[in-house]
């Protein structure tokens, strides 16, 4: 029972970590780099909150709100410049994740810092005692999947979005202001790592690398996902999953690298990885 | 293009170079003596370094204000070392051929040290190591005054023991040279003691996720837990994780210091440490030391600590050293080292025993509100053999 629950949780882990990385994928097919410093960003977000002595769960809005903030700014300054040449913005942002750990390690030092946790200790769930924390994050991941499906398929700028995604020449010939909707995206996608972020510090410790062991698991993720939501579900399930069971049966060591050897095999084998077309 | 007359370029080098000697010369006079600290200012030791560049700084202030090492002032080069190995060979490099430093006295990480010391030995300067270790590094240029598993993992399974009964253990790791070492003799302790190792568990040192050791401990159901992990980050998210995880059996954790257990918060509530030094030792030279550090900085002081006490005792070993040897030429100092005595806040040291200590070990548990309750106290423990090769 436990392992059913690591198995579901460290995927809910990995959902919310990953999706602000895939909606920024889908919409503006560059892979952003700068997702482990947005991460970063989440983190530090909620150590402020504790340090003004906030209830730790204000960590979430004021985390999603300077993300967001980050998100804007550097879409206009450093992101829009570079739309036509998406190996550069690649790049780019590969760059901007390094000067923000770097801002960070300067505003906040090197050190590794401790954020207050929303709640401890275990509870008994299903027969077996379990991080009261982490079966949260499962209800977290629900909710912000629940939340951008509806965005996408319920809203009229949901609509546009995924008309850019699908074709962005016959989007913009048909009116849709598709730098609008890419301004949207990456604030939406920044503003979504730095909640991921905030909301994995419980687990973790805060210092200016917090988001670098998770990008690369993620960005493998993503390549295996498409550009569905539903297909990163299952992506983070499956391969999420493996990465329990190796460390279970075989060594941690080695489920370390589970994830990323196990897409890269995927996607040799099925290059659209868990998308249905 | 205008060509630069030949004649002119050579009598402006040749100007250059006899300035840089004759700076050189009147530098010679008054040349301060050198120490080198790489040190993890980032990565998993970033919590702890910045306590240890402190205790170096009082040190060394203190040492100036009292005139130097023979006549000489004392000088700090501190660089960086990642943590780790690749980080570790940049610093020594830089230190011991640029900067040129006359020792290196220094914590750092295993794989930091075994990284370092071929490079001290082609150098060949002194090394004071001061940081807790797993042990049997043996090396003609290094000294530790810190301690080694003999020392420590002892009182803590002793105290299980007696205390809980505690017959099954489960074992935590970073995977490294500190952590495996720690580990395996704390395993073989435990064994020749009629204990039980129910697991024994590694993750890679830049690992944050423990989900599946946790699972595994808390289905093998032992009567305690001995961590050894990475100071620092790892240990700050394995020590969070088994709280969240409810896991509430006598945990001793062999890498704690009581600065990371104090910011740790509620999560190191019944941790058990063992070590060489507590804030609160009751001595005169501990008290002149905790006020000193307190003077020096203040607000910014990092609580001092079981890693930062021996850099501070280490510098003045070092003087000691120096002072007996007449010079800092690396054998005199070498075979100095080992003679010399210092009287410091763990009380007196000598590293008298095959390159190591004999050292007062402390047992204490950390308390809810972050402070470390004195639980026992073992005297001037043998640090055993640790390099019998070595003379």
């Amino acid at each position: 029972m436990a392992q059913i629950l690591d198995i579901i949780t460290t995927a809910a882990i990995l959902y919310v970590v990953c999706a602000g990385l895939l909606i920024v994928f889908g919409v503006m097919k560059i892979i952003n780099f700068a997702h482990g410093g947005f991460l970063t960003v989440g983190g530090y977000s909620a150590l402020l909150v504790t340090k003004m002595g906030w209830h730790p769960w204000w960590g979430i809005p004021v985390s999603f709100a300077i993300g967001c903030v980050c998100g804007m700014v550097i879409e206009r300054l450093v992101v829009r410049p570079l739309y036509a040449r998406p190996l550069d913005a690649i790049l780019a942002t590969w760059g901007l994740g390094i000067i923000i750990g770097q801002l960070i390690t300067l505003g906040f030092g090197r050190e590794v810092q401790f954020v207050q946790s929303p709640v401890r200790g275990a509870i008994d769930f299903a027969g077996a005692s379990y991080s009261q924390y982490r079966l949260i994050l499962v209800g977290a991941a629900i909710v912000l999947g629940l939340a951008l499906s509806a965005a996408l398929n319920g809203t009229r700028l949901g609509l546009q979005t995924r008309a850019v995604i699908m074709n962005e020449n016959l989007a913009r010939g048909l009116g849709i202001n598709s730098g609008l909707v890419r301004f949207i995206t990456f604030t939406l996608g920044a503003g979504l790592a730095s909640l991921a972020g905030a909301l994995i510090t419980p687990l973790s410790s805060v210092d200016p690398n917090l988001g670098v062991p998770w990008l690369v698991g993620a960005f493998m993720l993503v390549m295996v996902s498409g550009m569905s939501l539903v297909s990163l579900a299952i992506a983070c399930l499956v391969l999420g999953g493996a990465q329990v069971l190796v460390s279970t049966y075989g060594n941690p060591v080695l489920g370390g690298l589970t994830i990323v050897v196990l897409a890269a095999l995927l996607l040799r084998l099925r290059p659209q990885g868990f998308a249905r077309e | 293009m205008k060509a630069i007359p030949v004649a002119r370029l050579a009598s402006t080098l040749g100007a250059l170079c006899a300035g840089a000697l004759m700076l050189s010369t009147v530098a010679q006079g008054a040349d301060p003596i050198k120490i080198g600290i790489p040190v993890g200012l980032s990565g998993a030791n970033s919590v702890v370094a910045p306590s240890v560049v402190q205790s170096a700084e009082l040190a060394v202030e203190e040492i100036n204000a009292k005139g130097g090492i023979l006549g000489r002032k004392v000088v700090l080069e501190v660089a960086d070392d990642g943590s780790g190995a690749a980080g570790a060979q940049k610093a020594f490099d830089s230190l011991l051929f640029q900067k040129k430093v006359d020792a290196i006295i220094t914590m750092e990480t295993s794989a930091a040290r075994n990284a370092g010391l071929p490079i001290v030995t082609r150098a060949k300067k002194p090394f004071i190591y001061t940081s807790f270790y797993e042990g049997r590094s043996c090396n003609k240029y290094l000294y530790v005054n810190a301690w080694v598993p003999d020392q420590q993992v002892a009182p803590v399974v002793d105290y299980f023991m007696k205390k809980y009964n505690s017959k099954t253990y489960f074992l935590i790791g970073s995977d490294y040279a500190y952590g495996r070492g720690m580990l395996a003799f704390t395993r073989k302790y435990a064994e020749s003691k009629g204990g039980k190792i129910l697991g024994e568990e590694y993750l890679p040192m830049d690992g944050t996720d423990w989900t599946a050791i946790i699972s595994k401990l808390k289905a093998a159901k032992p009567d305690a837990l001995i961590t050894s992990t990475a100071g620092g980050a790892p240990n700050v998210t394995l020590t969070k994780q088994l709280r969240a995880a409810g896991v509430n059996i006598p945990y001793g954790n062999l890498a704690v210091d009581e600065g990371t257990a104090k910011s740790m918060g509620a999560d190191a509530d019944g941790i058990y440490i063992s070590g060489s030094y507590l804030t609160n030792i009751d001595s005169a030279k501990n008290k002149e030391f905790m006020a000193a550090m307190q003077k020096k900085f203040g607000a910014d002081l990092k609580t001092p600590n079981d890693l930062s006490v021996p850099q501070y005792e280490g510098v003045y070993a070092y003087k000691a050293a120096v002072e007996k040897a007449g010079s800092t030429d690396t054998d005199k100092v070498i075979k100095a080292l080992g003679e010399v005595a210092v009287e410091g806040p763990r009380g007196k040291i000598q590293m008298n025993k095959q390159r190591h200590a004999p050292l007062t070990i402390y047992l204490g548990q950390v308390q809810k509100d972050g402070n470390v309750k004195l639980l026992e106290t073992f005297k001037d423990v043998d640090p055993g053999e640790q390099c019998p090769n070595i003379k």
